[in-house]
């Protein structure tokens, strides 16, 4: 996730970019929640320090270009933390956007490549 | 199906999508959002979900048929490097037939197939992610940002680190090495993999020090 103004991300930007929810419990994703009293602000942001503390998110930061990149959480130790499959936003060959979503009640075989 | 091509710039992809006509959807990931999201970290990979969207095999090596490159012949009058590239390429392993049929098997019988996995399997078996891979992904992500927003120079440094912090992962040094080599307004990637001049790496000489083609693959625990 990119952050340029560290003090104002929104939590539903967090959400969107970390697929981690902070809910009133904590930082929530599917049926796993992570404590984090405090994370949820009542402006509607989140203190993405203690967020990415909590979540063992790497806060890397580049004061020249003055812009920080948040890296994925590290508590499960693996890359998926619960089986349910992300949704990122995704574009097809026309620019379009297109979300996995669209797909709910069919299998999905999702095969990456690359130009490279 | 589901295709998705981990490329910054999607003109990138546009004539080998436009060449295979596909009638699934063929998609774009410009931020290699899926690499951090399923565990994509070379390609091809692939990952398969359910019709409830839950995730029933970890994203693997996903051939599902041989590659010609296994069974070619070295020519003996090419240069060394090349010997030795082809070499490590030849010992790949290959696992596309039986990737291919655990897919029709999955696909005939759904959750009752042995290659849909539980949940608790999924996650255990996804790549593993300490505070390097976090870190690296983060270094990648802020390298995207500033190819651009600052320009090549900016990202160099950023992607030298996820480099670093992440020697398993070839997409962020695929991305990376090619941007180096192919030059501007070329028709399609240069796929030497040699950006050592930039990052000191490059593909051949990751792989020897990885073990040998042997080890670059996830190879499917089927």
């Amino acid at each position: 996730m990119i952050i340029t103004d560290l003090e104002g991300v929104s939590i539903d930007a967090f959400a969107e970019a970390t697929g981690w929810d902070p809910k009133p419990q904590g930082l929530c994703r599917g049926e796993v929640c992570v404590p984090a009293p405090g994370a949820r602000r009542d402006d509607g942001t989140i203190d993405v320090a203690m967020a990415a503390e909590r979540l063992g998110m790497p806060l890397v930061h580049d004061p020249e270009a003055r812009v920080w990149a948040l890296g994925p959480g590290t508590t499960s130790g693996r890359v998926l933390s619960t089986a349910i499959a992300p949704d990122p936003p995704l574009i097809d060959r026309a620019g379009e956007p297109f979300r996995l979503s669209s797909l709910h009640g069919r299998k999905v075989l999702l095969v990456a490549w690359a130009s490279y | 199906m589901v295709t998705v091509a981990l490329d910054m710039f999607p003109e990138h992809t546009h004539r080998w999508i436009d060449a295979a006509a596909p009638t699934h959807p063929s998609l774009i990931d410009t931020r290699h959002v899926t690499g951090e999201l399923f565990g994509f970290i070379n390609i091809p990979m692939a990952t398969w979900i359910d019709e409830e969207g839950t995730i029933v095999r970890n994203a693997e090596s996903a051939s599902i048929e041989r590659s010609p490159l296994r069974d070619i012949e070295i020519p003996t009058d090419i240069p060394d490097r090349l010997k030795t590239t082809l070499t490590e390429v030849k010992a790949i392993p290959d696992h596309s037939t039986e990737y291919r049929a655990a897919i029709l098997d999955w696909v005939e019988l759904g959750a009752a197939s042995r290659f849909a996995l539980p949940p608790d399997e999924v996650v255990a078996r996804s790549q593993p992610r300490g505070a390097d891979q976090a870190r690296a992904t983060a270094c990648f992500e802020l390298g995207q940002h500033l190819e651009r927003t600052a320009g090549r120079e900016a990202a160099r440094a950023w992607w030298r680190k996820a480099h670093e912090l992440d020697r398993s992962n070839w997409t962020y040094k695929r991305q990376a090495w090619t941007l180096e080599t192919t030059p501007e307004g070329a028709d399609a990637n240069d796929l030497t993999q040699e950006a050592g001049d930039v990052y000191g790496t490059s593909w051949i000489d990751d792989v020897l020090a990885l073990g040998g083609g042997a080890r670059y693959v996830v190879e499917p625990d089927l």
